[in-house]
Order: C-alpha cells, then sequence, then structure tokens
C-alpha cells in the first residue's frame, strides 16, 4: 500500500471561458521513507501538484489516496485534519507569523490539534532543539537570519510527527551556505524514515534525492529512481 | 483550536493595534455609556414621578368633587344639600367597599404656643379618623385623634413635623406631646406628632450629615406643615359662630375623600359610593368622583414613551458602533489574509478561523462594554447636576446589564460577517497573498 497513490489526476482552472488544464492525467506512487524531488519549470505544474499532494486543494478529476484515505472528494475539514495531522510543510518565503515568537510559531500545528498548553510548549520545545534553536525561543522571526526562520519552519513542520514533509523551494531565499545546511536538514529527516517530497526548479537539489519526477505542461515526463 | 486559545489570540490581537482598537471600542464605549445614562434618566424620572404620587395618595383615593349639575337637573339643584358630613357618613354606613372617609374642614389661623411665642399662619383641618389612613400618615409621638375625639369635639390637636419644630425648635417630637398650644387663641392639647416626610434621597442627605437643599420641590411640603384638629371640634369652635344658619351635617366640606378598599373591585366600589351620593344629593349630579386611574396612565404612558425613545437612540449609537467594530475587522481581515492562509495550511479548520475573528470582535465590544460603564459613572454625575432635582437619574443593575449584553451581542453579530470572510479564504491564495 503506497503512502501517495495518484490515479488520473487533473486539475483545471477556468479563467473566464479559458480552460487550463494545470494537470493531466497524473499517475503517481510514493512508498512510505522515499525522499523524492519534484522538478519542472515555472508553469509547467509542480506547484499545483505539490498542492494537491499537501492537501491544500483537491484535483477536478482523478483519485488521489494519501495515507490510506481517498482526499479526492474530502472536504475542507478533512482536508484540514490531514494538512495537521499527517503533513508537513516548508516553504520557500518560510510563512512564519511574525507577530508570535519562535516557540508559539512552532506551537501553532498543535494548537489546531487541540493538545493542552501544557504539552504543546513540551513539544515545541523539544523540536526547537532539535533543528538547533534552543537558545533563540523567545526570539520574534524578524529578528532571525534566513536559515534560522527556515529552521523554525521546518521544526513547525515537524511538530505533529507527521508521516509527510513537503518542502516548496525550501532553499529558494537562502544563500547557498545555508541552503546547503537546509538540504542536510531533509537528508537527515529523510534518514531517520520520513518520506520527503521537495519541488524545486534546480537540477543540482534534484540530484542530491532518490527520485527525481519531471513535470512538464502537466504531465509526468520522466520518473528516474536513482 | 478552542475557545481559551481563540481569547487569549484575540487579546494579542486588540493589544498589538492599541489605536484601531481604542478606534472600533469608542462607538461602543459611547453607546453603552448612553443607554445606561438614559435608562438612568428614565429611572430617576419614574422615581420622581412615583414620589409624586405617593404622596397623592395612590391609585385608592377617590375624591368627591363639587360640580355644576347637568342641565335637565339644572332646576332642582337648590334641593341638593351638596357635600356634606352626611355624605361622608352615608358612604362609610352604606358603600362596603370603602374602607375609609375622610370629610374635610380647613381654616387658614395662627397657631402659637401657649405663652402666645412663635405665633404663625397655618393652615388648621378639621379631619374624622380615616384621614390619617387616606392621608398616609404615621406617628413619631402620641397618637392620631380618635372617634371619641370626634365624638366629644376634644381640644386636641396632632402637628405636622414641621409646624412642631418651628414652635419648639430642637425639641423631640416625645416632648412635644403632651404640650399646649394656642390655636386661634384656643387652648389645645398636642396629642400626636407626625413623623417627618422626606424623600429618600433628603433623608440619606440627612443622615450623613450634609445639609438638605432647600431650593428643591418637595413633594411632602403640605403634609409636614399639618395641623389636624377632630372634625366636630373645628365646626363647633371656628365655623359654627360664622355661618350659624349651617349644622355640623349641613356645612359644605372642603374636601371629601375615600378610599377603595380592595382595588381590583375600583368600579364595583365607585357604583357604590354613585349610588349612596345620588340618595344624599336627591339625585341631582351636581359632584364628580375624581379617580387617579386616567392621570397614572397617562403619566406611565408618557414614561413608556420616554424610556422607548431613549432607548432606541441610544441603540442606534450601539448600532453605528458595531459596525464601526464590523469594518475595523473586515480591515483587518484583508490585512491578515496571509496569517490566515498559514493558518490553514498548518491545519486550521475554517471554524478555527471563523471563531478566532468571532471572538476578537466580542472581545473588542466586551472591553467597550466595561470601558462603557465607567464612561456612563461620569456621564450620569453630569446629567445630575444639570436635571432636575425631583428626577435625579439612578443607575440601575438592570440597565448595566442590558447595555453591557446589547453591546455583547452587537460584537457578536458584528463579528459574524467578517468571520465568515475570513474562514472562507482558499488557503492557497491566501499564502500567495502579497
Amino acid at each position: 500500500m503506497s503512502l501517495i497513490s495518484l490515479q488520473g489526476v487533473s486539475k483545471v482552472y477556468r479563467v473566464g471561458d479559458q480552460e487550463i488544464r494545470a494537470l493531466d492525467g497524473i499517475d503517481l506512487r510514493i512508498e512510505e521513507g522515499e525522499f523524492v524531488s519534484i522538478i519542472g519549470p515555472s508553469g509547467s505544474g509542480k506547484s499545483t501538484l505539490m498542492h494537491l499532494l499537501g492537501c491544500l486543494d483537491t484535483p477536478t478529476a482523478g483519485s488521489m489516496e494519501i495515507c490510506g484515505r481517498e482526499m479526492a472528494r474530502a472536504g475542507v475539514g478533512e482536508l484540514a485534519r490531514m494538512r495537521n495531522r499527517e503533513i508537513g510543510f516548508v516553504f520557500q518565503s518560510f510563512n512564519l507569523l511574525p507577530r508570535l515568537d519562535v516557540l508559539a510559531n512552532i506551537e501553532l500545528p498543535l494548537i489546531y490539534s487541540g493538545i493542552p498548553a501544557s504539552e504543546r510548549r513540551e513539544r515545541a520545545r523539544r523540536v526547537a532543539g532539535d533543528v538547533g534553536l534552543a537558545e533563540r525561543l523567545a526570539n520574534r522571526p524578524s529578528q532571525l537570519s534566513g536559515g534560522q526562520c527556515q529552521r523554525v519552519a521546518i521544526a513547525r513542520a515537524l511538530v505533529n510527527n507527521p508521516r509527510i514533509v513537503f518542502g516548496d523551494e525550501p532553499t529558494g531565499n537562502l544563500d547557498s551556505a545555508t541552503g546547503a545546511m537546509v538540504l542536510e536538514m531533509f537528508e537527515q529527516l529523510n534518514a531517520a524514515g520520513k518520506t520527503v517530497v521537495l519541488v524545486t526548479h534546480d537540477p543540482a537539489i534534484a540530484a542530491r534525492t532518490r527520485r527525481v519526477v519531471e513535470i512538464h505542461d502537466g504531465r509526468i515526463r520522466r520518473d528516474a529512481k536513482a | 483550536m478552542n475557545l481559551f486559545v481563540a481569547i487569549h489570540t484575540g487579546l494579542r490581537e486588540i493589544g498589538s493595534h492599541k489605536f484601531r482598537s481604542a478606534l472600533s471600542m469608542l462607538g461602543i464605549i459611547l453607546g453603552v455609556s448612553s443607554l445606561i445614562a438614559t435608562m438612568a434618566l428614565t429611572r430617576g424620572m419614574e422615581e420622581g414621578t412615583r414620589t409624586f404620587m405617593q404622596q397623592l395618595g395612590g391609585l385608592e383615593l377617590v375624591r368627591v368633587t363639587p360640580k355644576e349639575p347637568s342641565a335637565d337637573m339644572f332646576d332642582f339643584a337648590v334641593l341638593s344639600p351638596g357635600c356634606t358630613l352626611r355624605d361622608a357618613e352615608a358612604i362609610l354606613a352604606n358603600a362596603p367597599l370603602i374602607s375609609h372617609v375622610s370629610p374635610e374642614l380647613t381654616l387658614r389661623t395662627t397657631v402659637s404656643r401657649e405663652d402666645g411665642g412663635g405665633p404663625e399662619r397655618w393652615t388648621v383641618t378639621g379631619v374624622m379618623p380615616g384621614y390619617f389612613v387616606i392621608g398616609m400618615h404615621s406617628l413619631a409621638a402620641g397618637r392620631f385623634l380618635t372617634d371619641l375625639d370626634s365624638s366629644h369635639g376634644s381640644r386636641c390637636v396632632v402637628l405636622g413635623h414641621t409646624v412642631a419644630s418651628e414652635l419648639w425648635p430642637g425639641v423631640s417630637p416625645e416632648d412635644i406631646a403632651g404640650r399646649h398650644v394656642l390655636v386661634d387663641g384656643a387652648p389645645f392639647e398636642v396629642v400626636g406628632v407626625l413623623d417627618l416626610y422626606e424623600r429618600e434621597e433628603d433623608k440619606r442627605a440627612r443622615q450623613a450629615g450634609r445639609k438638605v437643599s432647600t431650593r428643591r420641590w418637595d413633594p411632602f411640603r403640605s403634609k409636614n406643615q399639618a395641623v389636624l384638629i377632630p372634625f366636630s371640634t373645628m365646626f363647633h369652635e371656628f365655623l359654627s359662630g360664622k355661618f350659624p344658619e349651617d349644622s355640623m351635617h349641613t356645612m359644605k366640606l372642603d374636601a371629601l375623600t375615600v378610599r377603595v378598599g380592595d382595588l381590583s373591585r375600583f368600579p364595583a366600589a365607585l357604583e357604590q359610593v354613585r349610588a349612596v351620593l345620588n340618595q344624599t344629593h336627591r339625585g341631582v349630579d351636581d359632584f364628580e368622583l375624581d379617580t387617579r386611574e386616567d392621570w397614572f396612565d397617562r403619566v406611565e404612558s408618557n414614561m413608556r414613551a420616554a424610556r422607548l425613545s431613549g432607548g432606541l437612540i441610544s441603540a442606534i449609537s450601539l448600532v453605528v458602533g458595531a459596525i464601526g467594530i464590523m469594518n475595523i475587522m473586515l480591515a483587518s481581515i484583508s490585512e491578515r489574509i496571509r496569517e490566515i492562509g498559514i493558518r490553514l495550511a498548518v491545519g486550521a479548520r475554517p471554524g478555527d478561523i471563523f471563531l478566532q475573528i468571532l471572538v476578537e470582535s466580542v472581545l473588542v465590544s466586551a472591553i467597550g462594554g466595561v470601558l462603557g460603564i465607567g464612561a456612563s459613572l461620569g456621564l450620569v454625575e453630569v446629567l445630575k447636576s444639570i436635571s432636575p432635582s425631583e428626577n435625579v437619574p439612578v443607575i440601575t443593575a438592570g440597565g448595566v446589564v442590558f447595555s453591557v449584553i446589547f453591546a455583547l451581542v452587537a460584537g457578536l453579530l458584528s463579528g459574524i460577517y467578517p468571520g465568515l470572510k475570513a474562514s472562507r479564504l482558499n488557503p492557497i491564495n491566501a499564502l500567495r497573498y502579497e
């Protein structure tokens, strides 16, 4: 049983009377523990694919099973639950809440899991320690460097112990040294057993993953396992 | 997301935009304080009127007043003796629904101490014992006039508090009872002194040692200035000489008041009085029964109208305040689209977002409501100094609770639309929003 299983998935946007076929009949299986990158030029549909895999959106057609649940026709509540419990997101632009300190940012997913405050704090502290932020818990994101911000985002993605971690151009806003460090963190996560999916346009990053899925014009052009 | 977290988040949000929050609270503050003040004002008016009504004796009292007989009775008018003591006795004997009857004869004359000191002109009233109940009197010392005093025509007098203290300043009512006064030169024994009648507010002021304002209109003035002697004594001592052709029973009364025993049988009681008076007046309709029902009703409906219109205006200002909150919540949402997107991405359900916005809006109105209570205290103080003294505004717990609940409901309603709008955001678009 695959962790992620897509069959004939299409996503069609309607802009005025024009139809834009962002994804067109995608078949894709990702097993537990894989380290996958999705690459393609901008407009290829790779972001749309990641939004679907990340349960931020639902496909227009096809079936999409994630963690054993059919999500293609799921309601907003079920999608939110999946994002909360089984999926962690790391974005290019970090997407931290500027008015919350580091600890509160990391805690955020746990608030929506209904976990009591003391346990939230405890778990957030532990994950912050894992990513090397134990000293910066009371800082605001604006007081942190880009690499630190991305580590906060990774901690937030991990705090609810999800099965899948998505990275949407996670090194795009970082210099190459910190980018390499962040990439290393993803490798360590994968080594520890997490399924990691990175979306990137950078072939160098894709080369470090063990499977590269290339998207072009909404279709899978190449699916190569290293 | 539970309520506690939502409240915590909401408070932080309000705290991080102090000026904006204060602006949106302002409408609620003004609305709540003016609503409380309006309610305090109408309550003050009600209390003023109630005191006035009390002083008049309440609904149970019916005054028998003379009037011109109708045209077809005009020729027989001379047959009627008019309102006399006989009417009073007949009503008491034959109208069982009437509990008390009080005929009155009055005379304005000099009252002084036995030694002739402290002379002043007062209105002396000859009354029957029923006057005590009808006038709603109470005694500070001694006793009231009795049937025996009336039948004997004894020379005893009951003094109102003001009269007693002007005759013997600083002497307690207990010591005044038993002393003697001269009424129009004739010696009378003071058998009783009436209580000092005053309004609650004056009483409080006096007990607190403050000076009671004298510029105020005092509804109890005439009661405190009473000089009461037995009806028969009044007639025999002072009036029979002036009106030699009259007997005590044919003398025209200055006032005749009856009290209905049971208000629920008010119309039947009026019928009985009318029937008795038709007999004693020999069928001539030269009297009228003057009830206060109509007058009280009118006062009541005026009060309701004042309460309603004042409440309405303040409620409108609260609604305006609520619209202000909604406006600012909408502005704050479009400023926080990205934040909402992030929250959705980490697993917030649309309901969580809705709750957060709703709680924030209720918090704004709740804080505004509490500040509004504070503002209303100041506002009422200002109103106190400019409103007529008998209608001093009174803040009531009911008014405060009502206003705050109204404000909370306004906050709740004004949060619904922005909350719905926020919760319907698409997470992808919200995340991309710059």
